[in-house]
């Protein structure tokens, strides 16, 4: 028994060593983020002595990071909540009530789930020009929603499937009709999945690069992380003020992981297990 | 449930709800006559395709026509045979391409390097599940950076390992040469793969994780009664019983690596040096964005689609076998 118990203490080595190398590069990049460039010369390592937020207004007003930030809150809130809206009517629908072609249905929506962005880039990005959506808000959200829509509505779906058909009978004897069904029951009890969901899909949209960078070509309509690219050639010699906008872009999707960590990872699993 | 039962109109109607703000839910039973029951009943029978329709509608001209469009367009031209029907020559320009062969050889390393990508979560995920002290912390920090930006996990490391970084700087502290790491061909490739799995390893373990939570509990303890060995343990027990789950983060590691390391290549290394570091997508990117060859970079498409439902089906089947082995 105690040699279980030893062995344990021994993994618990490595695994603590690993979650530095996990943690480790960010907290270096925020260090940086504090320093001087002088001081980031002379030594990469040194602790900063003072908590300095020049770089930070540098990075934020000068290559226009406020401008993309805000880009990417318009474009990420607008998806999300149209993900969540989609998903939660064809969830529901798809998962509560009997209608001729619903299977059918279905499988179209999980279809999506095999079809990657990559692979359908040129195509789209012609459909979007030749719409006049390409680099504009609805367009890119357009994208957006049809990227995660696939994955939204399948765990939506699964999602509503443990309800049980009572509340719903129950609800339409009351006098409800299936939109009233939908929005008095689904909506409310859906809320822990929605907002599962909502936030993986927030997490996926804010984190985007490809996609973004292919639908919002001009400088003015950027996203953050497209923005945070191109950071890298503006100041290869400034470091403290590149890891700034590094940090300014990271800091929304931090907050986001201290406070619904628990969400995010249900989130994953539920995405797993329920395949 | 037919809708004939429900007789909505029985209920009376509180005073002041019939208008102003209940109007939307008072809507389907204004009037209250058997004719309007009945006018309700056929929009109620039409209301789930009604609710489906907007997914469907995104999903299909948004996701599966512009796939069958994309194959379709690799069989025509680019430039001055824009439109022209060219059969397999952007097909045959692929195939003499070194770009594209790199790639290609790339996503080899990338299945060779695909076993590696699923056993360290796995491992680490068995220590968590087995109360290695401090699970739960580890749970959450190695998690964290699955939640970053792949641009934002390239630009941490493009700074960490530039050749005057601070790996570097640790290095000639130790007396080692420094490393050019993302500037020497045979090594930059590596370490853009080491860091996709640096950061993404934590969204396997919480699939694993959550496969454990399947686990029969009560065969684990048996194997522990018995005096097996944590190798054994892994070998007898969690591999067999969580087939399922291994499968499952094999096919996900594997379309990540896929389809998502274009923000590190874009960030860390632009595809070089020397084009070594191209994968598929980036080859797509470059041939439709910056080489204006939208019918070439669809063919590019097309293959890098077949590779993954190929590589899909087969690890499936493979670990299918494997699993009705035990």
């Amino acid at each position: 028994m105690s040699r279980v118990r030893l062995s344990r203490w021994l993994l618990a080595i490595p695994m603590s060593l690993l979650a530095l190398a996990t943690i480790y590069p960010l907290l270096f990049t925020v260090n940086v983020a504090m320093k001087t460039r002088r001081d980031y010369i002379l030594d990469r390592f040194s602790l900063t002595d003072t908590l300095r937020w020049d770089n930070i207004s540098a990075a934020w007003n000068s290559v226009g990071m406020d401008r993309y930030f805000v880009n990417s809150l318009i474009v990420v809130t607008s998806s999300v909540l149209l993900l969540l809206l989609l998903g939660s009517m064809a969830g529901f629908a798809l998962s509560q009530l009997r209608f001729r072609g619903s299977s059918a249905l279905f499988l179209g929506c999980l279809a999506g789930l095999f079809v990657p962005f990559q692979v359908i880039m040129v195509p789209l990005a012609r459909i979007m020009a030749d719409t006049a959506l390409i680099d504009t808000y609805p367009g890119l959200i357009l994208v957006f929603v049809a990227q995660f829509l696939p994955f939204t509505v399948f765990l939506m779906t699964s999602y509503y499937k443990t309800i049980p058909r009572e509340i719903i009978d129950a609800a339409r004897i009351d006098g409800n009709s299936v939109y009233g069904v939908y929005r008095r029951i689904m909506l409310p009890l859906g809320t822990p999945a929605l907002l599962s969901v909502g936030i993986l899909n927030a997490l996926f949209c804010w984190n985007d690069v490809l996609m973004s960078l292919v639908m919002m070509p001009s400088a003015d309509h950027r996203t953050l992380m497209v923005g945070v690219t191109s950071l890298r050639g503006q100041y290869s010699d400034d470091i403290p003020t590149f890891a700034s906008g590094v940090l300014i872009a990271a800091i929304p999707v931090l907050v986001v992981y201290l406070f619904l960590q628990r969400q995010i990872a249900d989130g994953v699993a539920a995405g797993s297990t329920k395949g | 449930m037919p809708i004939g039962n429900a007789e909505p109109s029985v209920r009376p109607v509180p005073p002041g709800r019939a208008d102003g703000a209940a109007a939307g839910s008072a809507g389907s039973r204004r009037g209250g006559g058997s004719r309007s029951v009945r006018g309700g009943s056929r929009a109620e029978r039409f209301a789930p395709y009604v609710l489906v329709a907007p997914a469907i509608l995104i999903i299909v001209v948004l996701r599966l026509y512009p796939l069958l469009l994309g194959v379709n367009f690799s069989f025509t031209g680019d430039g001055e045979r824009n439109g022209q029907t060219v059969g397999f020559d952007n097909y045959l320009e692929l195939i003499e391409d070194p770009l594209f062969r790199t790639a290609l050889g790339n996503v080899g390393l990338l299945v060779l390097l695909l076993p590696v990508a699923v056993a360290i979560p796995g491992l680490l995920a068995t220590f968590i599940y087995l109360r290695v002290p401090g699970h739960r912390f580890y749970r959450s920090v190695y998690f964290f950076p699955a939640v970053l930006s792949p641009v934002i996990v390239g630009a941490i490391f493009n700074l960490l390992l530039a050749f005057d970084g601070p790996v570097n700087v640790l290095f000639e502290a130790a007396g080692i040469s420094p490393v050019d790491w993302l500037g020497n061909p045979d090594v930059a490739m590596f370490v853009v793969v080491g860091v996709h799995i640096w950061a993404t390893f934590g969204m396997a373990l919480v699939v694993f994780l959550a496969g454990f939570a399947t686990l029969d509990a009560a065969l684990l303890d048996a194997a522990r009664v018995d005096g097996a060995s944590l190798a054994q343990v892994i070998r007898h027990v969690i591999i067999p019983g969580l087939s399922r789950t291994i499968a499952f983060v094999a096919v996900t590691t594997m379309v990540g690596m896929l389809t998502s390391m274009f923000g590190l290549l874009y960030v860390m290394t632009s595809g070089g040096p020397e084009g070594s570091t191209y994968l598929p997508e980036y080859y797509i990117w470059i041939q439709q964005g910056q080489m204006n060859r939208p019918a070439l970079a669809s063919a590019a498409s097309t293959v890098l689609f077949v590779i993954m439902l190929v590589v899909g089906l087969l690890q499936v089947k493979l670990l299918r076998r494997a699993g009705g082995e035990d």
